[in-house]
């Protein structure tokens, strides 16, 4: 029967629209890690304060570096994360699957599968999400667990597989928070598979829950929708009213219930019962297509009714909305198209700290907002807008270092020229050998020391004077050695050997001494010229890695500056590019609310036509009287 | 970046905020970094200035109102004598926290030079708007402005 | 006639394809066929040929789709509340806000797009670190660099208000800690509390640290360490405990040699 093909229509839509959705807010309790080097725990200081982009930076730093060597696998999967947050599918995609090799630990690999699945679903490829999930073996933590069952599930369900996504839903045993979402789904599938009952059993159950939490509190209404749109298709209209009358009258789903509402009255006979819904929808804003179609269910209704006067008047009245509406889509579509609405949404660039899971939550003020809420939900339109928004954070980090590389080339420049002030002076010690020369001299006086020791040469460690004269003494001897033999000679030589005598005795005496203190003053010498050649080896050293530091260091920067500014100019374009990817969004889906309307016209103009035309048929009776 | 007429020759117009952390006069420390994504008013204030006290006020009432959408607000107070500080903030209570900047650290960061002076904070970060010897015309301009940011 | 029979045939096929269009339609439809040839087959396939209502009838499937791509984007938005962000399990991919993507991955210029896209964040966060890398190698050469590090691993809450760091009687650094970062710490963070250049010799490092116990006490302590700086970056670590005696935090440095 063609309603049933119509409710057919309408419930998928209304399936399709709540089982992607079922998911519930997924706060996972972080296992305690045992950090082991210390730049790892620092990413995790600002991971934990949610400040992603920092602890990325900080983490690929830290491995350029090789200061993580103990965690390698947590990096790993910490960087896939990071880069996920980011919406780098695809870098995430490549860190998640080097951590599939068997020499990986198990728990690691099922993380690994799980995140990649998670990343091929995001992407529609749900052969690929199907795939890596299933590969998951063995435990994963609780809440990813349960996470990883809906996921497949969805993903299944979104392939047609209904079956197995009942069979895994059936055995979904998880936290409670996911039950419910679980329940939903299942029931969903079930709802596709025909198996009614087995649908309600779940759909009420979630129907039916109790909960004061605002994402359960609108699953609830889903299920319950879904469950009445279920049986207005297998035309139990009797049925679907019970649920239906538990939707929320002020949630976001109770347009569409109201709607259904009617319609099972309708589909009962009961067209007077079916105007009570229906008017109290169609005084609600004529944006929602339910209520689009309320303005023309309304005046059906009254047809039923044999009103034909209301009926004729409710759709002139509907064709003048819907053409004002029209307009209001003209309008708004101008404003997109000329760049001033999303101007205004995407001036506010939240640099905030930089995560994946952030939510539109202000919309701007203007006549447009209420298209945008229809607009922002879809799921393109978000992800165009998380990219934009990415992209202009992106731009101020580079902007922040823009300023700093200034400070960096000052310090460079500074350092080059101190340098270039003392490196002469440096090059000319180092050249100098001095310390070398140290060395060499210090090693001369300990070799005439030990000579001196050898030859016990008294006269050696005596006092300049007493050298002098020993010299004195020697000279005599000499000159006398050869003098001939008399009285006076004799007496000279041996008054000389009595001089030279107590010379000697005197020498000797304080040669033990001195040779002490010698030996002393060579020992502070050494320890002096230790330190020297220790400090010589560091200036060298140092010496050695200056020119190449600052010329590398400004070779670096040169090279840094002119990426970053590549990259301020690729941004800007990309920007561009985003924002008219967004535009060309916004503008589709308000295209196709003039399409819908433009066929709800048609159909309004049709009734009324063959309103008129029975009218006029029935010989010149006017249309039958008065509503009831 | 709009200039407000008695704004003149205020450095930090247009530029990053400098972060901070201070002591709250509650006990907790609060770094404004940590309020970035959202909007940030600064007041410096002293407990001995008039005008300082009926700013606080309307600050006060437009921070109630407000601070769902997102406003941060935090009073820095200027004093030489911590103990008067103390004792004006026990016997005014005000909705938003007070922070105590003793070695004037914070005030020289942000080249205060005359009381009160309020600095309004993007959600960036940037600063935006300041306000010197607020008067009672710069209210509506204050909310105005406030709004703006808050919208962003 | 002939008209009504078009538009009927045009409402007809609309009906049919699937839209949300109403109950109505057919049932104005059907009243209609009283006076005018049945209506054709519902199924799309067989909509009239005029081209008029073949128009329509393509345009009512384009309705249909778009009405339940629109509805599925309009429900299918992300999640109610973001998951807590702190949440992320300990390697931390975030949790799904995979959602469908009403646009089929073959869609070829949204995927070039985000090709280009994700190159340019890619670029963009490697251009970061290399910065990053920069600045540290050049205002903290590895030869004179010393990094003290903070850690936290008490059984009891410590809320940690301050750490004051003198090296050599110098203060360097006056920290106060608010509640956010006190978490990230019990939850297994190493704050790098300071990063300086030393000369190579001996130092000292003195450290203070106040805050409140679980028992509402307050809490200071101060601890020091004599440490060598010879070649080579040098780590400190603070490590608050409270290991040894319950209830009482305790500070210790650690020398990672």
């Amino acid at each position: 029967m063609r309603v049933l093909r119509q409710f057919a229509c309408v419930l998928l839509a209304a399936l399709a629209s709540v089982a992607q959705a079922a998911q519930p807010h997924d706060p996972q309790k972080l296992a305690p890690i045992r950090v082991q080097d210390l730049q790892y725990g620092d990413v995790l200081f600002h991971y934990y304060q949610q400040d992603d982009f920092e602890a990325l930076t900080r983490l690929l730093a830290y491995q350029h570096w090789n200061q993580l060597p103990h965690h390698e696998l947590d990096s790993q999967l910490l960087l896939g994360g990071l880069y996920l947050s980011l919406g780098l599918y695809n870098e995430a995609g490549e860190r998640f699957s080097r951590l599939l090799t068997p020499d990986v630990p198990q728990g690691v690999r099922n993380r690994a599968w799980f995140y990649l699945g998670q990343i091929w679903y995001a992407r529609g490829y749900l052969d690929k999400a199907v795939d890596a999930l299933r590969q998951v073996q063995g435990q994963l933590p609780a809440q990813q667990a349960a996470q990883r069952v809906h996921l497949l599930a969805n993903a299944l369900l979104r392939q047609g597989h209904f079956d197995e996504a009942i069979a895994l839903l059936k055995s979904f045993n998880g936290p409670p928070d996911w039950l419910a979402f679980a329940q939903f789904n299942l029931g969903v599938a079930l709802v596709r598979q025909n198996r009614m009952p087995e649908a309600d059993t779940n759909l009420t159950a979630v129907g039916t829950l109790a909960s004061s939490q605002p994402e359960l509190l609108a699953l609830r209404d889903r299920a319950n929708l879904a469950l009445g749109f279920a049986y207005l298709q297998a035309n139990q209209p009797d049925k679907a009213r019970v649920p239906l009358e538990r939707v929320r009258l002020n949630g976001a789903y109770s347009n569409k219930a109201l709607l259904g509402l009617g319609w099972a009255d309708a589909a009962l006979g009961d067209y007077q019962a079916a105007l009570s819904p229906w008017t109290e929808l169609r005084n609600r804003s004529v944006l929602d297509s339910a209520v689009q179609e309320a303005y023309l269910a309304v005046p059906y209704a009254y047809g039923k009714l044999e009103s034909n006067a209301q009926a004729a008047q409710d759709y002139e009245s509907a064709l003048t909305s819907f053409a004002a509406e029209q307009k209001a889509l003209d309008g708004a579509i101008d404003r997109i198209q000329s760049g001033q609405m999303l101007k205004e949404l995407l001036a506010g660039d939240e640099r905030t700290h930089y995560g994946w899971f952030w939510q539109l939550q202000n919309l701007p003020d203007e006549p447009e907002s209420r298209y945008l809420y229809a607009i922002m939900a879809g799921h393109d339109f978000q992800e165009g807008l998380k990219n934009f928004r990415d992209l202009t954070f992106l731009g101020s980090t580079l902007d922040v270092w823009s300023d700093s590389t200034q400070a960096f080339g000052d310090m460079i420049d500074t350092r080059e020229r101190a340098y270039a002030q003392r490196l002469p002076q440096v090059d000319q010690l180092l050249a100098s050998g001095a310390v070398d020369q140290l060395q060499h001299r210090r090693d001369d006086l300990d070799a005439r020391l030990n000579s001196i020791e050898a030859r016990q040469d008294v006269a050696a460690l005596g006092s300049a004077q007493e050298r002098a004269r020993w010299e004195q003494i020697r000279q005599l001897e000499d000159a006398l050695a050869t003098a001939p033999h008399d009285e006076q000679n004799d007496a000279l030589r041996e008054r000389l050997r009595l001089v030279k005598g107590v010379l000697f005795y005197q020498l000797n005496d304080a040669f033990k001494a001195r040779e002490w203190q010698e030996r002393r003053t060579l020992k502070d010498l050494d320890l002096a010229l230790h330190e020297a050649q220790s400090r010589w080896i560091r200036v060298d050293r140092a010496r050695r890695s200056v020119p190449t530091n600052t010329g590398e260091f400004a070779a670096r920067l040169a090279l840094l500056k002119t990426r970053i500014t590549e990259l301020q100019a690729r941004l800007v374009s990309a920007e561009q590019a985003q924002q008219a990817y967004l535009q060309q969004i916004a503008v589709a889906e308000l295209s196709d609310q003039k399409v819908r309307l433009d066929a709800y016209e048609v159909q309004a103009r049709f009734a009324l036509a063959t309103m008129y035309d029975k009218a006029a048929s029935e010989s010149a009776k006017p249309p039958a009287g008065a509503p009831k | 970046m709009c200039l407000v007429a008695n704004a003149q020759g205020f450095a930090l117009l247009g530029q990053s905020a400098p972060d901070f952390a201070l002591r709250s006069f509650g006990g907790t420390n609060v770094r404004i970094s940590e309020d970035r994504g959202d909007v940030v008013v600064l007041t410096f204030w002293g407990s001995q200035c008039g005008v300082c006290r009926r700013q606080l006020d309307m600050l006060d009432r437009s921070f109630t109102t407000y601070r769902s959408a997102g406003l941060h607000m935090y009073g820095v107070s200027v004093d030489d004598d911590a103990a008067h500080a103390r004792q004006f903030v026990a016997a005014h209570p005000l909705g938003f926290v007070m922070l105590e900047d003793p070695a004037k650290d914070v005030a020289r960061l942000y080249q205060i030079d005359n009381l009160p002076t309020t600095v309004l904070i993007d959600r960036s970060g940037i600063v935006r708007y300041v306000y010197r010897d607020f008067g009672p015309r710069d209210e509506a301009l204050y909310l105005s402005q406030l709004r703006e940011l808050l919208n962003e | 006639m002939q008209m009504k029979n078009r538009i009927l045939a045009m409402v007809v096929g609309m009906a049919c394809s699937c839209a949300l269009l109403s109950l109505n339609a057919v049932a104005v439809a059907a009243e209609a066929a009283s006076s005018a040839p049945p209506p054709q087959s519902p199924a799309p396939s067989s909509a009239p040929t005029s081209a008029a209502a073949a128009a329509a009838a393509a345009k009512a499937k384009a309705i249909g789709a778009q009405v339940e791509a629109a509805l599925a984007a309009a429900d299918s938005g992300a999640p109610a509340s973001p998951p807590a962000p702190a949440s992320p399990a300990a390697a931390g991919a975030p949790t799904g806000a995979p959602v469908t993507a009403t646009a089929p991955p073959g869609v070829a210029d949204t995927r070039s797009l985000d090709e280009g896209t994700q190159q340019l964040k890619k670029d963009v966060v490697d251009l970061n670190r290399d910065l990053f890398v920069l600045e540290e190698e050049l205002l903290f050469p590895a030869n004179t660099q010393v990094a003290v590090y903070v850690s936290m691993d008490v059984g009891e809450f410590f809320a940690l208000d301050s750490i004051t760091l003198k090296i050599d009687n110098k203060e360097v650094t006056n920290y106060l800690y608010t509640p956010r970062e006190v978490d990230a710490l019990l939850k297994g963070g190493v704050q790098r509390l300071y990063l300086g250049n030393l000369k190579v010799g001996n130092h000292e490092l003195v450290a203070f640290f106040s805050g409140k116990g679980p028992d509402n006490r307050d809490y200071r302590r101060g601890a020091s360490l004599k440490f060598d700086k010879s070649i080579g970056a040098k780590y400190l670590e603070l490590k608050i405990e409270d290991r040894q005696r319950k209830m009482q935090p305790e500070f210790e440095i650690k020398d990672w040699e």
